[in-house]
């Protein structure tokens, strides 16, 4: 039966208000503990297609008569486009089409910052297309550019209005507390680089258009895309069976899809609008910098009574403000808090959600912060965050929270840094630091899914999801298999295509198994009450006491147990799903800690990160090999933005320093750590008939301030600045020396 | 374009020099590289290891496997680029690469593309030099460069024999380009003295795949030691003293890290 | 446009190019053989490796005219039990990095079929992951026989 309700929808700390059809959702959640298929580590559905290199990504699409965009850029950080000529590069060999300003949304005479897209030009191949950039007449009008965040906040240049936040009184709980800690915080701006870079391929077939797209959300896509081109949205069939990573960067459509269907549509040719690795660390969007002014009052036993924050948000020409205090106000249990957040516009690229937007950021900030109040009070720093664990956000209470088994689970590895400090030497020093999480990942709907039985006793999961890379396909083929009770091989997930199968969420903000987890469990229910419906009726039973487990239909006495495929005969099974409302009056949120051992060369500024022991609480989870690779992959991204990845402007022209890979250094294999993985694995008892949070994010939030801390715990000294740059080490080594002479390392 | 494959030195008729087309492919396809002809001489430059001389068409990724080679340049090889870049790279070629400096490889108007300004010193330079910095403060990035030069080698090339200092020149008003070779001359050989000992010491900021923020070679031979250093000035630099340098303010930090690995470096040699 | 000759996976391909073509773009547009993938097209990110004679090489970087000896793409690795220990291990999450993985992988275990943690890092440097699979690379890797 259908319903129409009110809820709340989350995605990457922003909420909305919608209204949604559910069917009801009648399904107790499984027990705790592993299952038959759930529960359990399962090798990836489409692992050998991707290893093999057989999997098509958006890169390896190729059309007959396909043209290749390039995209004509702002040498300047501001400046307006007065006149530009496209006729010149029309004229040129193998030029088929070209748009200007102004034309298709993303594309303005307004550039913004140095490597906004101004102008497209389509021809034969890429490398035409890119010689006729030269040829393009652009008289530009240089304007005003600012680039410095203080300059920006002092003229009030918001890019959004500040926000304020307060509860209790934080001045004079600051003045009554016995211990005050106060710090600056500052992390980078740093790029997602997916290896493939954003593109699409957009091909009309009458006045239906295909977009072939490398996305983290093909729905969304679809709808942009049909708004952008005043088109009905079912006349747009989007694409994407296996893209190259997003991070957050594809969640909608770029203004490379809207070039490429526009100049399709002028060519009546496919047209391929791809961004080349220079374009994805110039204007592809990024994580925003920030600056971060912190204040954290406590009682001499440890209570935190006030914690305060002021936060610029270096955003760019584009992208949102994050809630970065989020941490601060969340993490820990503490009456008086007061924050105020600027988020300002700037001449340079914009910011685009990456990974956990603002709270990786503002987490550094606090958990270092919270851990120099732990050497003021001379409490241990894990003893220091249990005794201000907060019970309920801000007054509302969480749907489920363990982070205290978390806690527990992660002293063994707090234990350690007796003996890891023990391994010191003139050279390397060494320490332990931790730091905690709360994120948000609880989904929400609406989210629908198909599944189909057919006579082969085999099913086939049907939703226009995606899978970037997360390995959402096996868990949803794991969650089907184990409602249905047929092994995981005889389960297929169809996804990707917008034209195949109903709505599905978007790939981010931790979002896809708690919101397309329940709607497959759903609708595998659907077909598994129709297949004990129809054993009932062949085998004159009551529904009562009959089971499908192990591909079998089965009664309770014993004597029916028939497989499946010959249950059905040549019907067709097709059950319905969809994903119901989030508990009301609940907040559902993601908590973990991670534990970090790390070497520090005193006299080169070299961090090494020996070990990472990640502990984490997101529910239930669904597949135990999937998600420790989701853990792995968080904390090394995290090891990059805390060791040698930042983004370069050059201060005079505002144009990005650091365009290629050589420049701009994610971390090799050669920079893993040992990583320990842990979970909670409790089903979150409030939330959707599975219990199941998202993951993708958590892992990289805590690791920059775990680092930031163990250095600490291994030198003495405190670094407050991503990334933790050699200078960065060495002028925090000093700044530890001359506040306090290092003698030999502390006894054990 | 067209591309040659001469058999021999004397068929050698102008054109850009390519062996493994690390260093020429890429500089071609951002435009800082023009060439009409390119020139394959594989089949013109020596390869391999004989005794102390070294063909300048030998791979980075055969000397980290060689034994016999001295460390410092061993060593240099082993810890230079990416696995696949030292199976496709000369050492030829290697010597003769280009600066990393972003202003460089994007084409600002800069002293090394002939124009007047070092956009480096005046903004963002924190990957740059600490000696020899006030016209160009380019770092130059190879590895095996550094351990050459501290190694005393003499490169023969098709028209004369030099000392692998006098390969490289700091750019002037006058002339800009850092590498002495004439139009036509080629890298054909080296030759190592012997030495004692050797060393090379690498500071990066990942593990692996990364210029030398700063690199130092030491070698020992006839009781002297000479110490070259990679990523601290545009050229390879055989170090005077440290006392010497000339940090800009984001470079100060290198000073320290040079520091720290000369000592240890000194001290490795025994 | 000049003739270039290619041995691909044990075929002989003859076709017209202009001299400057990488080779990546010859095997993924020419020949069809899409499994190479280009990700930074200027020999920093190990996507594009393939083997030529054995030996891992950047083909984004390499002129097709100056190919000399035997390549081998991710495609005529197919078989290759390091496959099978990729997908044991999950050494695959978006995937666009792994065939470049396979061909540096099979490339050193064929020299070195027991290789160390430290051999197997520092032999992998050059094939970047954004999505972090390096220690499942590094586990395939080791139990690529099993």
């Amino acid at each position: 039966m259908a319903r129409l309700i009110r809820t709340e929808k989350e995605v990457e700390g922003r909420f909305e208000t919608v209204w949604i059809v559910v069917e009801e959702d009648p399904l107790e959640q499984w027990p705790a503990g592993p299952r038959d298929v759930v529960g359990r580590p399962a090798a990836r559905k489409d692992a050998a297609e991707r290893v093999r290199g057989e999997a098509r990504f958006t890169a390896d699409i190729r059309l007959p008569g396909m043209l290749h965009t390039a995209v004509l850029r702002s040498p300047h950080a501001h400046a307006r486009a007065n006149k530009i000529d496209l006729a010149p590069a029309l004229a040129l060999p193998g030029v088929r089409g070209a748009l200007g300003p102004g034309e298709v949304m993303g594309f303005e005479a307004e550039a913004g910052y140095a490597g906004a897209p101004v102008a497209a030009v389509a021809a034969d191949t890429f490398g035409q297309a890119h010689a006729a950039l030269a040829a393009i007449a652009v008289e530009w009008e240089q304007l005003e550019a600012v680039l410095d965040p203080e300059e920006a906040v002092e003229r009030k240049l918001f890019a959004a209005d500040p926000v304020h936040y307060e509860r209790g009184d934080f001045e004079r709980a600051l003045a009554e507390a016995d211990v005050v800690v106060e710090g600056t915080y500052r992390t980078s701006v740093v790029v997602h680089n997916s290896m493939e870079t954003h593109q699409s391929v957009c091909e009309w077939v009458g006045d239906t258009l295909t977009v072939y797209t490398s996305t983290q959300y093909v729905w969304g896509v679809r709808d942009e895309v049909a708004e952008a081109l005043a088109i009905p949205a079912d006349k747009v069939r989007v694409v994407c069976e296996y893209m190259g990573g997003g991070f957050g960067s594809k969640n909608s459509a770029g203004e490379f899809t809207f070039a490429a269907a526009e100049l399709a549509r002028r060519t009546g040719r496919p047209v391929r609008c791809a961004l080349t690795r220079r374009e994805e660390n110039t204007a592809a969007g990024n994580r925003n910098a920030t600056i971060q002014k912190l204040t954290v009052g406590a009682r001499s036993d440890g209570t935190i009574v006030a914690l305060g924050g002021e936060y610029v948000l270096a955003l760019g020409w584009g992208g949102w403000s994050t809630q970065t205090e989020g941490p601060l106000k969340m993490l820990y249990a503490c009456d008086n808090v007061r924050t105020d957040r600027y988020a300002v516009k700037l001449n340079m690229p914009p910011m685009k959600a990456f990974r956990a937007p603002g709270f990786v950021e503002g987490t550094f900030g606090l958990e270092c912060l919270i851990d120099e109040l732990a050497v003021q009070l001379d409490i241990d720093p894990l003893e220091l965050r249990r005794m201000n664990y907060a019970g309920s956000n801000d007054g509302t209470p969480f749907s489920s929270k363990n982070l205290m088994d978390c806690y527990e689970l992660a002293e063994k590895h707090w234990e350690r840094r007796h003996e890891v400090r023990a391994r010191s030497d003139a050279t390397w020093k060494r320490g332990v630091g931790m730091a905690s999480q709360v994120w948000f990942g609880g989904g929400g709907p609406p989210s629908y899914a198909w599944v189909r039985v057919g006579s082969d006793g085999r099913a086939q999961v049907v939703t226009a999801m995606q899978d970037i890379g997360t390995g959402t396909r096996t868990a949803m083929a794991q969650i089907a298999a184990e409602e249905l009770g047929l092994p995981l091989d005889r389960v297929e997930v169809s996804l990707g295509d917008t034209s195949r199968g109903p709505y599905a969420t978007l790939s981010a903000g931790s979002s896809t198994t708690p919101s397309m987890g329940p709607a497959v469990r759903a609708a595998a229910a659907d077909a598994r009450r129709q297949i004990i419906e129809i054993a009932a009726q062949r085998h004159e039973l009551e529904e009562r006491v009959i089971n499908v487990q192990h591909g079998l239909a089965i009664s309770s006495d014993g004597n029916l147990a028939q497989p499946i495929e010959e249950l059905l005969e040549n019907v067709q099974i097709l059950g319905k799903g969809a994903r119901g409302p989030n508990p009301t009056g609940m907040s559902v949120l993601t908590f973990g800690v991670q534990v970090a051992e790390v070497a520090v060369d005193v006299e080169t500024g070299e961090v090494r990160v020996e070990r990472v022991a990640a502990v984490h609480d997101v529910g239930r989870i669904i597949n135990t090999l999937g998600a420790q690779s989701q853990v792995e992959g968080g904390v090394i991204q995290g090891i990059g933005h805390t060791l040698s990845e930042v983004r370069l402007l050059d201060p005079e022209t505002g144009r990005t320093l650091t365009t290629s890979l050589d420049a701009y250094r994610m971390p090799t294999i050669a920079d893993v750590p040992e990583i320990v993985c842990e979970f909670v694995d409790k089903p979150d008892e409030h939330l959707t008939n599975l219990g199941s949070k998202g993951l993708g994010e958590p892992p990289i939030i805590p690791i920059a301030a775990a680092i930031a801390n163990a250095i600490r715990d291994a030198t003495g000294a405190d670094v407050h600045e991503l990334p933790i740059s050699r200078e960065e080490m060495l002028r925090a080594l000093e700044a530890a020396q001359r506040k306090e002479p290092r003698g030999a390392p502390a006894a054990v | 374009m067209e591309l040659l494959r001469p058999s021999s030195v004397d068929e050698l008729d102008g054109g850009v020099f390519v062996h493994g087309g690390t260093e020429v492919v890429p500089l071609m396809r951002d435009g800082l590289l023009a060439a009409r002809t390119l020139v394959d001489i594989r089949d013109v430059v020596p390869s391999g290891v004989r005794g102390r001389t070294i063909g300048a068409g030998t791979t980075l990724a055969e000397l980290e496997a060689d034994g016999t080679i001295p460390d410092a340049l061993r060593e240099a090889c082993r810890l230079a680029a990416s696995p696949q870049l030292r199976s496709m790279s000369s050492l030829g070629g290697n010597l003769l690469q280009s600066t990393r400096c972003w202003y460089w490889r994007l084409q600002y108007p800069c002293r090394l593309h002939g124009g007047d300004r070092c956009h480096a010193r005046e903004g963002e330079h924190r990957e740059h030099a600490i000696f020899a910095n006030d016209f160009c403060a380019s770092a130059h990035p190879s590895d095996p460069a550094a351990a050459l030069l501290a190694l005393g080698t003499r490169v023969r090339t098709n028209l004369r024999e030099l000392d692998l200092g006098d390969l490289y020149q700091l750019p002037t008003q006058k002339r800009r380009e850092i590498v002495t070779l004439e139009r036509g001359e080629l890298i054909l050989e080296l030759e190592l003295p012997a030495v004692e000992a050797s060393v090379y010491l690498k500071a990066m900021d990942r593990q692996r795949w990364a210029f030398p923020q700063v690199g130092v070679a030491a070698a020992k031979a006839g009781g002297e030691t000479r110490i070259a250093l990679a990523g601290v000035a545009p050229i390879p630099w055989l170090l005077g003293s440290l006392e010497d340098a000339t940090p800009l303010p984001r470079t100060a930090w290198k000073v320290d890290v040079a520091q720290a690995l000369v000592r240890r470096a000194l001290a490795q040699l025994g | 446009m000049t003739e270039v000759r290619l041995t691909v996976n044990g075929e002989e391909h003859v076709l017209d190019a202009p001299i400057g073509a990488s080779l990546a773009s010859i095997l993924r547009e020419r020949i069809g053989l899409t499994g190479t993938k280009i990700a930074c097209n200027e020999g920093h990110c190990g996507a594009c490796t393939v083997q030529i004679d054995g030996t891992p090489t950047l083909s984004c970087i390499t002129l097709a005219h100056s190919v000399r000896g035997e390549v081998t793409t991710i495609e005529g690795l197919r078989d290759h039990p390091l496959v099978a220990a990729f997908v044991r291990a999950d050494a695959v999450q978006c995937g666009f990095c792994t065939p470049g993985q396979v061909v540096s992988a099979a490339a050193l275990v064929a020299a070195n079929p027991d290789p160390t943690v430290e051999e197997i890092r520092h032999s992998m440097a050059g094939n970047i992951c954004r999505c972090g699979t390096y220690p499942r690379i590094e586990e395939a890797i080791l139990h690529w026989r099993d």
